[in-house]
């Protein structure tokens, strides 16, 4: 190491610094890719992305703030089949027709965002370019009509929650939703008329039904029949009572259903996937929603904040299965709150909120047939699908013999009566015009007259502070 | 022989064969003494533009063999070293045989001399021309605390607060003021060298979310030989892109680090003991109700809310709390007790020419001041360094350290403690009659939270072992050219535990749960660096810097939970009925790293610095993977210029300097610019994906733009000196979370939209007021003023109870007005709006507002003294802060008038409230289910001045006549008391909580800060 000559000196440096430095130098080092989720560029190539895609959407639905308890629960909290517990909190502002928003869980943000996120979700799976092997057609096919249900049906759910009904006005040109089919970041879209929302969901359903041809490994999924039932439901909130009954027909008929048996009535939902689930939201222990899941709103295990109401109680015949669908708590305060609590999901102990969420199930689908069939002038028609309902739950129950408005008054009201609790008493009321009158009523307002602004939600201010082009609704 | 060279670069040190050394070299030596005469030990001297010297002994005295790369009859300059005195040197002949060279060193009181640890190197603190704070090991010695970090409070420039007080807790440290909205905040650290993960890796973290855990309480504090603390472009560009936040630079005893030049000391073992005894430090904390208190108010909350009688609010209070004639439960005194602290420190340091040690083993053992709240940590290091041939020179710096931390899960959670003691009713006993952990509260109480039950009962640890080992060679190739590779590795294992009890609390409805967690982190990282130093024609001096770093980083988790324990005695996840979390995690980043620096300085009067760093980083997409940082900076003796000194004589020393540069700041998580589909979607058992992020492929790291200024100065022949500073730190294209119209299906998109802009001034004095012979007395001062402002936002974001708007303060409060206690009615008052020219008592008719009110200081800093006579020395710091807000976060359930019933409330509310007409009440009504929204959350009522000096330390220590030493076998003895966070003032009457609290100025019912008293001695052997 004695004294080097400097240009050896500058040889030993020169390579050492290139050894060194191109050694230490890894070339893809920083080329990483994350361990618990995939590059969106990398995602939908192949069948398996998209059922693992399609099930994502699925899980959408079934969340708490969906089809899991909102989508069922603020439905029947304004109409008049259930009244408020001494403590009420979630979903309070909606039973009370507050038209302000008082509670920290948003509701109205709630649904706007996760539906949006749901119809997001699906968007992906229908634009995504993909050309399947004739060997997975039509699994792909059916994935895909699967994602069309899915968006009709989100649609459908927005339309009823935050516009007024599809008769509103003469053309349904009142203002409806944003309809969202391709993702742009920078989207501010305005609303769309009820009519084009409308629009959109039959052209989604129909899309869906001409796709699918695999019935489903249960009714957790949608299948062919779901999507026309779905559909004829649509028709039937559009007054388009041909189609309704064409499409409630064609599920009757396919012979893919039956109704339960009285004795299994009440255990319809848990443990569910009954014979006349025609697509139901499917809970395991796995989804652990606890308290948050519907039954819990209405249970002393849970939060236990709505009541049944007598007006709809005092509707069903003693002899009727229905009315073991309440239970007597004697915790409950009584007086004017009564002791009886609903038990339509009656999962407990290590098992409980894993009571399937009815979506849409055969009867309805009866009910729905039954409807249009009186409006369209087959009043035996509809008498019989009337009767096969009611007589199901009620095997003595007299012949019904009315005509006319009175014969779609007896239908509405075994609407009541066989749907409670699934979602569906406002649109009920407000498609029918008539006024919400609360007869056993704990809330501070127990009449809302039709029109009114107050049935519907508002556009979330998240929504209207960045979305400049978005018109509130009145009231709000 | 080149050839030779670099396989063994490559391959290691196998084989080298030692180099001969020559027999006939030249020897010089000689001793150092100081202005008075006395010996100098552990001077060094070095020939000047090398590595080679030697350290001089106890008596002053040195020696070393010349290499033999020196020519015959060469002429060098001899430097003598010696920190607080001014560089001597000599200019010698290099004949064979022995040279004698004395040198006497004049006082420095300046340090310029002092050599400092600056990024991949080390510099004198003369040449620099950025802004650092160099904190010394005397500092850290013994500190009754788990981590250093928090000595660093009051230096300048720096906010440091514990998260909270519990032993082990987490520290926050912002330099300059706050540079990130959502990225990190967090300075760099930088251990010997090496950058290590700092903050927390905790997944479960007690519940507390990250706060209450810290990688970093590792670290013996014992061990540190040096801080330095790099806050401006010139010190910090060299770490391009973690750079923003600033670098503190931790160099161990012993411990490479710069240039590595390391000196033999004479061996020095020390022994190190230390016993301490900690309660609460804030005097002022509030106090629980007694028994009878809690009664009164129980009924009168019923009759004033109109719900019940006096007879039949007393037949429910009956009801409720069948035992409350036999019990007067003070929770806040069943939860504490005197926390104990011991620590032991065993050390060595030593070496000859060729290889020097140091060596250390400790133990530190903190019970906090709530009960089975504990961080106990065992630690040992080794530092070795050998010149293996006259050019070559490797090192090893070894730190292994295991602790295990007791927390509480606290905040304003139900289990939490401190939140416990106040909202508790006294008259629920700690045990029923059977002898457990009452628990019958627990179906209209907080879930029959237990806060006794719960801290011994259910478990809360924290375990963590971690080594970091650095490996360095240096190979001096030519005079003045050194190349340097460091390999090191950081490894880092958490296991985390938490169990809940199925029989009250948390666990109540679910038969008790557990949750298990386990993370392992591996950092590994090379650089290496060509530098080259040479003073040319004695005025041009030169050192420049080129390198290459790499670092990756792995983590892997796995996290398990389950539910229904069968047996009290059973807390392990084996006994659970009902798995509910099995997860594993694993994430990986890496930077890729060339940087450059180059120092120039003419006759040490000007001063040119520049550096240029090229980062490359996995975090950011393909499309702004690689960024550039840089900075400049200028310095300008003037006291080095004839024209100056000879005219103006009062200074002795006066410096300009200023630097400019741009840093970043990529501490924003992995992958943030990719759009991802996540798995975590599971349906009817069957696994689902879907969208999970955006893509952003223009996402990039945030920019830092420093502008420095300062000025050091020293006069009254040395005696006074300080700095000026003024700073201006503009944060550019911060990370936002900007709103989305919802249809898109997201919520929000992270874009670099934000600009935010930190400025102040830090000034800083010391002085040495007296100088005797037997008697020293110095008086140190600092002050840092800070301003920040929010220059660029799309649009105002409300978090919580700050609202941000551009042209505002990042902390600044946006809350109701609070306008007191109607006197008549006992009602609260709000102010309508802003103007304050309006009341009313209904919340809904009130709006929130700025009241130009924050939770950053106006200034702060800190004052002290340090005395010696004779063998007596006695140092003290207090560290103030004045000009901000405090927010009682829980207030608004504490002190919520009866919101929430049967809650208790504190003393001072149950004192203070209203009761009948005419009172001027602090506090509104008091009524169950709550008083006209009295207790709104984010509301001015909860805002408090945030003004307090603390005693920091005092450390009054003796040092025994070492006669007494000898007797017991000792070099010397020392005996000392240490007093932590002794004394604390605050400006605010009302103030209940302690003034020091989080950066965003929040209390949120953590553990509070403990004040400590310890005495211990040193022995050194």
């Amino acid at each position: 190491m004695k004294s080097l000559k400097p240009w050896k000196q500058t040889l030993i440096i020169m390579s050492l610094a290139l050894v060194v430095f191109g050694l230490g130098c890894e070339k893809n080092l920083l080329d990483l890719t994350p361990h618990q989720s995939v590059s969106d560029e990398e995602f939908l190539k192949s069948l398996s992305d998209f059922q693992a895609a399609i099930i994502g959407a699925y899980d959408q639905l079934s969340i708490p703030d969906w089809y899991g308890r909102y989508m069922l629960l603020v439905p029947d909290v304004m109409g008049e089949d259930v009244k408020q517990n001494a403590q009420a909190n979630r979903a309070k502002e909606w039973a009370e027709y507050n038209g302000s928003i008082t509670t920290t869980h948003r509701i109205d943000r709630e649904f706007w965002a996760e539906i949006y996120e749901g119809i997001h979700m699906v968007n992906r799976i229908i634009n995504a370019e993909f050309e399947p092997s004739e060997a997975v057609r039509d699994k792909y096919n059916q994935v895909l009509g699967e994602a069309y249900a899915i968006r009709a049906l989100a649609y459908f759910d927005l339309v009823r929650l935050f516009a007024q009904h599809y008769t509103y006005t003469p053309d349904a040109s009142h203002p409806g939703v944003p309809i969202v089919l391709e993702f742009d970041i920078n989207q501010k879209p305005a609303r769309n008329t009820v009519k084009e929302v409308y629009d959109q969901i039959i052209s989604d359903f129909e899309k869906a039904i001409s796709l699918m041809t695999i019935d489903p490994p249960n009714a957790g999924r949608l299948s062919k029949e779901a999507a026309q039932a779905l559909l004829s439901r649509v028709y039937l909130y559009k007054e388009d009572w041909a189609k309704a009954e064409e499409l409630a027909t064609a599920v009757i008929n396919s012979g893919k259903y039956t109704l339960v048996s009285r004795d299994q009535y009440l255990t319809m939902f848990f443990p569910g996937l009954s014979s006349e689930a025609i697509f139901e939201m499917v809970y395991t222990i796995a989804d652990n929603p606890g308290s948050n899941h519907l039954g819990g709103m209405y249970k002393s295990t849970g939060y236990g904040d709505y009541l049944p109401s007598n007006d709809l109680i005092s509707m069903i015949d003693d002899n009727d299965i229905r009315k073991g669908l309440f239970i007597y708590d004697p915790e409950l305060p009584g007086g004017k709150w009564g002791n009886l609590r609903v038990n339509k999901y009656p999962s407990s102990g290590a098992e409980i909120a894993t009571d399937n969420i009815p979506v849409i199930r055969l009867s309805e689908v009866y009910l729905i047939r039954a409807e249009a069939r009186a409006h369209l002038g087959n009043e035996a028609g509809a008498i019989e699908d009337l009767m096969t309902i009611r007589r199901r739950a009620w095997p003595e129950a007299p012949q019904v013999t009315a005509t006319g408005q009175e014969l779609l008054e007896e239908i509405y009201k075994e609407r009541r009566i066989e749907l409670c609790f699934e979602g569906h008493r406002i649109f009920d009321i407000t498609r029918q015009k008539k006024d919400l009158v609360r007869k056993d009523c704990t809330a501070p307002v127990c009449n809302v007259p039709y029109p009114n602004d107050l049935f519907i939600l508002p556009i979330p201010f998240e929504e209207v502070n960045v979305n400049p082009d978005i018109a509130q609704n009145p009231g709000y | 022989m080149a050839r030779k060279m670099i396989g063994f670069l490559l391959v290691g040190l196998i084989a080298f064969p030692l180099t001969v050394l020559s027999q006939e070299g030249t020897t010089i030596k000689g001793t150092v003494k100081d202005n008075e005469g006395n010996p100098l030990p552990g001077a060094n001297v070095i020939i000047e533009g090398t590595t080679y010297g030697a350290a001089t002994d106890m008596n002053g005295q040195y020696s070393f063999r010349v290499p033999a790369t020196f020519a015959r009859g060469q002429e060098v300059q001899m430097l003598a070293k010696f920190i607080g005195f001014k560089t001597g040197s000599a200019s010698i002949r290099l004949d064979p045989g022995e040279i004698v060279q004395d040198f006497q060193l004049e006082i420095d009181v300046i340090g310029l001399e002092e050599i400092v640890v600056v990024g991949y190197g080390t510099a004198r603190k003369e040449e620099l021309t950025g802004s650092i704070r160099v904190v010394r090991s005397e500092k850290m010695e013994q500190l009754p605390t788990s981590s250093f970090q928090d000595i660093l409070q009051g230096t300048p420039g720096m906010q440091v607060v514990a998260n909270d007080g519990a032993p082990g807790a987490g520290i926050s440290v912002r330099v300059r003021g706050i540079g990130s909205i959502s990225a990190s905040n967090e300075p760099l650290y930088v251990i010997d060298g090496i950058p290590v993960i700092s903050g927390s890796v905790s997944f479960t973290d007690f519940g507390n979310g990250g706060r209450s855990s810290n990688v970093l309480a590792a670290l013996n504090p014992n061990d540190i030989e040096s801080i330095v603390i790099a806050k401006d472009a010139a010190s910090t560009a060299i770490y391009g892109s973690r750079g923003a936040n600033g670098v503190v630079f931790i160099t161990t005893k012993g411990g490479v680090a710069g240039s590595a030049i390391q000196w033999a000391r004479g061996p020095k073992l020390e022994a190190k003991l230390q016993r301490g005894y900690s309660s609460f430090a804030f005097p002022n904390l509030l106090k629980g109700l007694n028994a009878q208190q809690y009664k009164e108010l129980f009924i009168e909350g019923y009759v004033n809310s109109g719900k019940l009688s006096a007879q039949e609010a007393e037949e429910r209070f009956q009801k409720l709390y069948p035992e409350a004639d036999q019990t007067n439960t003070i929770w806040l005194d069943e939860i504490t007790h005197t926390g104990i602290t011991d620590q032991l420190d065993l050390s060595a340091q030593g070496g000859g020419d060729r290889f020097t040690y140091y060596v250390s083993a400790s133990y530190f053992n903190q019970e906090g001041v709530i009960i089975n709240n504990f961080f106990r940590r065992y630690s040992s290091r080794i530092n070795l360094t050998a010149n293996l041939t006259d050019r070559i020179k490797i090192a090893n710096n070894l730190n292994l350290s295991y602790f295990k931390q007791r927390g509480i899960t606290d905040g304003t959670r139900w289990q939490s403690p401190m939140y416990n003691t106040y909202l508790l009713a006294p008259v629920i006993p700690v045990f029923d009659e059977q002898g457990q952990y009452y628990a019958k509260h627990k179906s209209f109480f907080m879930g029959g939270n237990n806060p006794v039950g719960h801290l011994n009962e259910d478990k809360r640890d924290l375990e963590q072992t971690r080594i970091i080992d650095n490996f360095l060679i240096t190979y001096n190739l030519a005079r003045g050219l050194d190349f340097r590779a460091t390999f090191s590795f950081d490894i880092l294992n958490v296991d985390e535990y938490l169990y809940v009890n199925p029989r009250y609390g948390d666990g109540r409805n679910v038969g008790g749960a557990a949750n298990e967690s386990r993370t392992d982190i591996i950092n590994w990282q090379v650089n290496e660096t060509l530098n080259y130093t040479r003073s040319f024609n004695r005025v041009h001096n030169v050192d420049l810097l080129v390198g290459f770093e790499q670092q990756k980083l792995f983590t892997d988790n796995v996290e398990d939970a389950g539910e229904g324990f069968p047996h009290p005695s059973l807390k392990t996840l084996a006994s659970a009925a009902n798995p509910t979390l099995a997860v594993s995690l694993r994430s990986e980043s890496a930077f890729q790293s060339f940087f450059s620096r180059a120092n120039y300085n003419y006759a040490n009067k000007y001063f040119v610095s520049a550096s240029f760093r090229r980062d490359g980083s996995s975090r950011f997409g393909p499309e702004r993977r690689w960024g550039n940082f840089w900075s400049f900076g200028l310095g300008y003796t003037l006291t080095e210029e004839r024209w100056f000194s000879n005219r103006i004589k009062f200074f002795d020393y006066l410096k300009l300097r200023g630097s400019y540069g741009e840093t970043g700041n990529a501490e924003i998580g992995n992958f943030p610019w990719a759009g991802l589909y996540g798995f975590n979607r599971e349906y009817d058992g069957q696994p689902g994906a879907a969208p999970s992020q955006i893509g952003n492929p223009f996402l990039t790291w945030e920019k830092q733009q420093n502008l420095n200024i300062g000025v050091d100065f020293a006069f009254w022949n040395s005696r006074i000196t300080g700095t000026i500073e003024r700073y201006i730190r503009n944060s550019k294209d911060l990370l936002l979370d900007r709103p989305l119209s919802l249809t898109t299906g997201f919520r929000e998109i992270t874009q670099n939209v934000g600009d935010m802009r930190n400025s102040g001034w830090e000034i800083s004095f010391e002085a040495e007021a007296l100088r005797r012979k037997n008697f020293n007395l110095n008086i140190n001062f600092t002050i840092t003023t800070l301003k920040n402002k929010i220059t660029r936002l799309p649009e105002p974001l409300q978090a919580g109870h700050f609202r941000r708007e551009e042209g505002r303060d990042f902390y600044e409060y946006w809350l109701y007005g609070w306008a007191g206690v109607e006197p008549e009615t006992g009602d609260p008052l709000w102010y309508t709006d802003e103007t304050k020219t309006e009341v009313t008592n209904n919340i809904g008719k009130a709006k929130r507002f700025y009241d130009g009110k924050s939770a950053i200081p106006d200034y702060f800093g800190s004052f002290g003294l340090n005395v010696r006579y004779r063998r007596l020395s006695v140092s003290a710091q207090f560290n103030y802060q004045f000009g901000n807000y405090l927010y009682y976060n829980p207030g608004w359930v504490i002190h919520g008038d009866g919101r929430f019933t049967p809650r208790s409330t504190s003393l001072f509310a149950f004192q203070n409230r209203w009761r009948k007409p005419g009172d001027k009440a602090l506090f509104p009504k008091f009524m169950w289910g709550g008083n006209k929204s009295s207790n709104v959350r984010s509301s001015s009522r909860y805002l408090f001045k945030g003004d307090f000096i603390r005693l920091k330390t005092l450390r009054i220590a003796y040092r025994l006549p070492d006669i007494y030493a000898f007797r017991i076998g000792a070099k010397s003895l020392e005996a000392y008391v240490f007093l932590y966070n002794f004394f604390t003032w605050v400006a605010d009457q009302y103030l209940h909580f302690d003034p020091e609290q989080a950066p965003n100025g929040i209390y949120n019912t953590v553990t509070p800060i403990s004040k400590t008293f310890t005495f211990g001695i040193n022995v050194g052997l």
